[in-house]
């Protein structure tokens, strides 16, 4: 089952270190479009892209004694970790052995500085169309569509198609979802405890996971990669709120685009047009950018205005609250986010735009059963608090926390193994010499001296049988 | 599935820049001109310049700006991010090959600039009182800013459009071609102890002309850098290694340091920058040295006879010696 | 003692603080001060002999039938809050908040002359009424903490003055840190709380005699002043402390204290011969405000000669200082030994009249004497010389502008557009906008400069005035 591609480094999106992992060919590909490189920019760190600004607008390598010498003391260990990955996406490639002068790939430089420039004809950042006005899209009714398309995935995944609301996803959908390990099942298919991870996770997070798988899949289907990735990017330069022209695009983009349609990221209502939505356009601004489909719903439930500034609506977006004495309060109608909130919480009541429950032992079990950790809860929770809950400190009451860590190690307490006790052993010998013969098959799961007892998996046990029938044959002194 | 990937990707707050863009003609005129080694036109600085906006906004999303220009007499606001975008520009083909917002905030800076620049032309007999201007209301500009955003996050209903988010570092970049001015001291002195009160960074870019004293203070005293452009071709680069990093990152990444700070102060009565000086005890006004009057010309306290003597006793042979004997003549005299 | 006489004593600019303005606007009178006072003098039956003023007062306005002061004018801060349309609170806090902050910006915007240079005795009471928990977390530890931001607070506005601690404890004044013009210095006097842990009774006699000696050598352009911590009902004085009382009215020292317990009449009458102020706080926050109160420089008069009373020590002392203005050396300069310390530094500024290299400025300079102060310090003080005049609040948009002229749309400050919303609730009148108006409330959120006939938002008017100490549209 192919994983999301390497081991991401700690504070490092997941899409540099696919990327990472992409040949030098393909990457260089990658940067022939200045969106592309723009994007980019974005996804890396606050080092990084400086380590990059610096070098942009060198004509000739220099010497890399010559940069380090800006380096801190206190730096030295960021900034060597920001070259290396640097290296690996191969926008600063490493210097050849012997020699120490470093540049940014050729492709790399003269597009990102396009990117910043402007001009050129590259035709990478999508073609505006006139506005339509009586198609009545704007923003809101963006923000809605996506917030449906999306929510209605995860709600599938959730109720694993047993609720009747929950519109079956398209075949490409259930593919994707398939192959990750999200769900598993031929037919009717059951979400894996990877699946319940996945819900627990932000929505910029699983857009990247699913949008990885997607990229992992470009092969079998005879689409490239590197076209795919551009497209993302390109979509992710867009704005909202703007119809764009597909004249442009190419085979590969029209392919990509009926998917991600699917996935609610573009929306389209006129051939050869489409608008993109908050979920592509955020998707390499920062997670803090990210509209999460709980503000996004609250916005169209409310129906404020959007004004374009997508910090706002995430201010917006915790919904939960919860108190020291485990009791919880969601404020939301939305079906997905209480099925979520239904994975670990015991809801007690229902109504119109609140939802209540309480956090106990069953239903915390219940989600550590279902491979959620007690971490992904607590980090749901931090992450969805009420903006009242934000005047706290910490933010999840201690004892709510402690307690749901106490119960994951609760869990990891017990081990369950199949076997047989064998106790009352008379005499002390008795019991070592068995306990030698059961050690030496290394059947013994648990054993006690003072109790005499001792604990064998059910091979063991036969063999432990046999030897004290033998014994017991050839007269040995078993009581 | 790494479910702290997003989350510790962004370490750092948005970052705020407040740009203050001396556009003084004269001094422009100057700095252009093709006896200078490197002659810089106010547009071919502008044109850098948008690029270093760009690769500010192209950090991050979030990042937010203004640009404040320093005018001949007044100051005024260019750009700002809270500002409400303008009307749609007609949708064309070409445009495909910028970034959207990029495009947006370029153009309208650039006409701004355009407009206030045929504003000012007939202006060039004023003093240059814009800098300190500009600064005052970037920091009022920060300070309104700050409060915003703290209501916001008390008052999360409120869905105030103009709200920008919380940005715990702003920064302000001076891009200085004028010299000193001396009248523009104090209130210059009063802005610098608000910006450490805000713990706002007061970086100084000068790009065209001699050190100013005052604003090297202003670095010094906010912890920014203040930086003599040595190759003025190569102002982008300048730019964007010393002044596009956030506060965060200079930490990592060291940022030119002032070697030496000048401490002394002007006289009131000459503007003759002196090391020893005599200072009022009333009103504090700095006197070059030896006195020269008998009562302070700023708040108009007259100095007891006996200290003016003790004063000129002390300096009395060293006066003699610089073949000055005058001031201490009209000191007892009067 | 009549009500009014407590605020005669505060000097004028004691009027724009926090405290001034803000109690006497939400509370609607002084009155809760008193009560403040003579509950505690009663609650605790102290010998309080000051408490004579409190008492007759109360008397006076006690005869609405309850008798008791803390029942007679409650002030019922809750009436004024008022919830709007939509059941929020948010707008009546907000105009209470900017009602407090226009009153104490009415009061400052003429020049006055101040005291610049400053000499300052914190005189900590030790004794062991202070483990008393009556403030919290007691009275000890919260002096102690408040001293600190007292002292930190105060050299950020009087860079070029000097701070000495002196405590009381065990019936002496213990000298804790020696005049010094390096908060860091001075705070490190007071740093360390199991060295100075209260003890015995406080001498307030011993203790001033300690200040007044380490005061007595100080140039006369200098002011002296003592301000006092006191948590004891009693003072416990080997001599007559009026005596010391006649030396410091002839040395021009100024006595203020701050009580924990109770007024006690000894200790008013040190500050009133002194021109001092005398407050007692009431809770944790009051003991803030009537502290910091303390710290803006005290204003003289402008005609030095004309009010005995009040001209204080440096009215006629002014006087022309000679002053260094040093140069900073570099991190990269070779080390080399400073003069204050003898440690080698590779940092630190050069006396330009006998070369010798300092530590950190302001400062006495060792060799020579010259007081080395650096530009920013003196550039700090510049404020309270120059202060920016008080905005003028815009009624309304037809009366104040001139014919032709566009109304501004933008706060000059901060360039961020004025709200409609308030425009349009002024065209069409309404009591709200009187009122407001009587406070100096815009209705509009105008704020007016008279110099330069810009207008200002509410947040920029205070910013202006309590932090940039520029006009943006004047300079």
């Amino acid at each position: 089952m192919p994983a999301p591609a390497a081991e991401a480094l700690p504070g490092q999106h997941i899409l540099l270190s696919f990327l990472a992992t992409q040949s030098q060919i393909s990457l260089t590909r990658l940067y022939s479009k200045p969106s592309a490189c723009l994007a980019l920019f974005r996804l890396l760190n606050a080092l990084e892209r400086q380590i990059i600004m610096n070098y942009l607008w060198l004509e000739g390598p220099v010497s890399s004694n010559t940069m380090d010498v800006w380096v801190t003391r206190d730096g030295r260990a960021p900034y060597e970790a920001a070259m290396r990955t640097l290296a690996s996406l191969q926008v600063l490639p490493s210097p050849k052995p012997g020699s120490n002068m470093l540049q940014l790939s050729p492709s790399f430089k003269k597009n990102f500085r396009l990117a910043l420039t402007g001009g050129g004809d590259h035709m990478s950042f999508g073609v505006p169309c006139e506005k339509d006005l009586a198609g009545g899209v704007n923003v809101e009714m963006l923000d809605r569509y996506a917030a449906n398309c999306w929510e209605s995935i995860l709600h599938f995944m959730v109720s694993s198609g047993t609720d009747g609301r929950a519109s079956r996803p398209t075949k490409g959908i259930l593919y994707l979802l398939d192959r990750s390990g999200l769900m598993a099942g031929q037919g009717a298919p059951k979400i894996t405890s990877e699946g319940f991870q996945f819900l627990l996770t932000s929505p910029h997070a699983q857009l990247w996971t699913l949008l990885l798988q997607y990229l992992s899949i470009t092969n079998e289907r005879n689409i490239d990669m590197v076209e795919v990735i551009q497209f993302l990017f390109m979509l992710s330069t867009m704005q909202l709120g703007q119809e764009y022209s597909t004249e442009v695009f190419t085979n590969t983009y029209h392919s990509v685009l009926e998917d991600l349609i699917d996935y609610g990221l573009v929306y389209k209502r006129n051939p050869n047009r489409i608008y993109p939505t908050r979920l592509a356009t955020t998707l390499t601004s920062g997670s803090s950018a990210t509209t999460s489909s709980s503000a996004v719903s609250s916005q169209a439930q409310t129906g404020a205005s959007l004004s374009g500034n997508s910090t706002v609506a995430t201010a917006g977006g915790g919904f939960i609250i919860l108190e020291t004495n485990y009791r919880l309060y969601a404020y939301t109608e939305n079906p997905l986010q209480i099925a979520i909130i239904n994975l670990f919480v015991s809801l007690r009541g229902r109504f119109s735009n609140l939802v209540t429950g309480s956090i106990t032992r069953e239903s915390v079990r219940k989600a550590l059963d279902n491979g959620i950790t007690a971490d992904q809860i607590i980090s749901y929770l931090v992450t969805h608090a009420h903006p009242q809950m934000h005047k706290n400190n910490p933010l999840i009451p201690i004892t709510v926390q402690d307690q749901i860590r106490l119960w994951e190690q609760e869990k990891n307490r017990v081990q369950i193994a199949e076997g047989y006790l064998w106790k009352e052993f008379t005499a002390s010998t008795d019991y070592n010499l068995v306990l030698e013969h059961a050690r030496s098959t290394s059947s013994v799961v648990w054993e006690n001296e003072q109790a005499r007892m001792f604990f064998v998996t059910p091979e063991g046990h036969a063999s432990c049988r046999d030897f004290v029938n033998q014994r017991m044959r050839e007269g040995g002194g078993f009581a | 599935m790494d479910t702290s990937t997003t989350k510790a990707a962004r370490e750092d707050p948005p970052a705020h820049l407040t740009l203050i863009v001396d556009l003084n003609p004269l001094q422009w005129e100057l700095s252009s001109q093709a006896s200078n080694d490197t002659p810089l036109s106010l547009s071919q600085f502008l044109a850098q310049l948008m690029i270093f906006i760009n690769a500010h906004l192209a950090a991050r999303d979030d990042n937010t700006l203004a640009v404040i220009g320093a005018l001949p007499g007044y100051s005024v606001m260019l750009y700002s991010t809270d500002d409400s975008p303008p009307d749609d520009e007609a949708p064309a083909r070409h445009q495909a090959n910028s970034f959207q917002p990029f495009r947006m905030v370029d153009g309208r800076i650039a006409s701004r600039i355009q407009e206030e620049m045929e504003k000012s032309t007939d202006l060039d007999g004023k003093t240059d009182r814009g800098l300190v201007g500009a600064i005052t209301k970037a920091l009022c500009h920060i300070n309104r800013v700050n409060l915003l955003s703290v209501a916001l996050t008390n008052n999360p209903e409120s869905t105030s459009a103009m709200a920008p988010p919380s940005s715990q570092s702003p920064r302000m970049l001076i891009l200085s071609i004028s010299p000193d001015a001396s009248t523009s001291y104090i209130p210059l002195m009063n802005s610098i102890f608000a910006a450490q009160k805000l713990k706002v960074k007061i970086d100084v870019c000068k790009i065209f002309g001699s050190d100013t004293v005052f604003l090297q203070q202003a670095a010094y005293l906010t912890g920014g850098s203040y930086l003599v452009l040595e190759r003025r071709d190569a102002l982008l680069q300048y730019l964007s290694m010393c002044f596009l990093p956030p506060a965060s990152l200079r930490k990592v990444l060291a940022t030119p340091s002032q070697d030496k700070v000048d401490f002394r102060a002007a006289c009131f009565c000459h503007k003759k920058v002196v090391d020893i000086g005599c200072v009022c005890s009333v009103c504090l006004s700095i006197f070059c040295y030896p006195i020269t009057r008998t009562s302070c010309s700023t708040c108009g306290t007259r100095f007891p006879l006996q200290t003016l003597k003790r004063l000129g006793y002390i300096r009395q042979p060293a006066a003699q010696a610089n073949g000055r004997s005058k001031p201490n003549g009209t000191a007892n005299g009067k | 003692m009549p009500a009014k006489d407590r605020d005669a004593y505060i000097d004028p600019d004691a009027e724009e603080d926090d405290f001034s303005a803000e109690e006497h606007d939400s509370v609607g009178s002084g009155d809760d001060f008193d009560q403040g006072t003579s509950s505690r003098g009663g609650k605790r039956g102290g010998l309080a002999g000051g408490k004579k003023g409190a008492e007759a007062r109360l008397k006076s306005k006690g005869k609405g039938g309850d008798g008791y002061a803390w029942e007679g004018s409650i002030s019922r801060t809750w009436d004024q809050v008022r919830e709007d349309d939509g059941g929020s609170l948010e707008l009546s806090v907000q105009e209470a908040i900017a009602r407090a902050r226009r009153k104490k910006l009415q009061q400052s915007g003429q020049a006055v002359r101040r005291t610049i240079i400053r000499h300052l005795v914190l005189m900590l009471d030790l004794s062991r009424s202070m483990t008393d928990r009556d403030l919290r977390p007691s009275r000890f530890d919260l002096g102690l903490e408040y001293a600190r931001a007292f002292i930190s607070e105060w050299f950020d506005q009087n860079p070029l003055g000097q701070i000495g601690v002196v405590g009381m404890r065990n019936g002496i004044g213990e000298r804790l840190g020696e005049m010094s013009g390096n908060p860091q210095e001075v705070l490190r006097s007071i740093a360390d709380r199991d060295k100075l842990m209260p003890a015995g009774e406080p001498s307030l006699q011993n203790a001033v005699e300690m200040a007044r000696g380490t005061m007595s050598h100080l140039p006369s352009h200098a002011s002296r002043e003592i301000v006092i911590i006191f948590g004891s009902l009693t003072t416990c004085d080997p001599d007559n402390i009026f005596d010391t009382l006649e030396g410091c009215v002839k040395d021009k020292i100024r006595i203020s204290i701050v009580a924990l317990a109770a007024e006690m009449k000894v200790c008013r009458e040190l500050c009133e011969r002194t021109n001092g102020t005398f407050a007692v706080a009431m809770n944790e926050g009051h003991f803030k405000d009537v502290l910091f109160e303390l710290i803006p420089p005290p204003a003289q008069l402008a005609a030095p000669a004309g009010a005995p009373g009040r001209s204080g020590p440096a009215s006629s002392a002014a006087e022309l200082m000679l002053m260094g203005f040093p140069s900073r050396l570099p991190e990269t300069s070779p080390p080399s030994l400073c003069a204050c310390h003898s440690t080698i530094k590779s940092e630190g500024f050069i006396c330009p009249r006998c070369k010798v290299k300092l530590c950190d400025v302001p400062t006495d300079c060792d060799v020579c004497g010259l007081m080395i102060v650096s530009s920013p310090h003196l550039a700090r003080s510049y404020h309270h010389l120059f202060p920016v005049q008080g905005y003028r609040p815009v009624m309304s948009m037809t009366q104040e502008n001139p014919a032709g002229v566009p109304a501004q749309l933008a706060c000059h400050g901060c360039s961020l557009p004025f709200p409609l919303r308030t425009l349009d609730s002024s065209a069409n009148g309404g009591d709200a906008g009187d009122a407001a108006a009587a406070d100096g409330i815009s209705p509009l959120g105008r704020y007016r400069c008279p110099k330069c006939a810009k207008d200002f938002c509410s947040d920029c008017d205070v910013f202006v005035h309590d932090a940039l100490h520029v006009c943006p549209g004047c300079c």
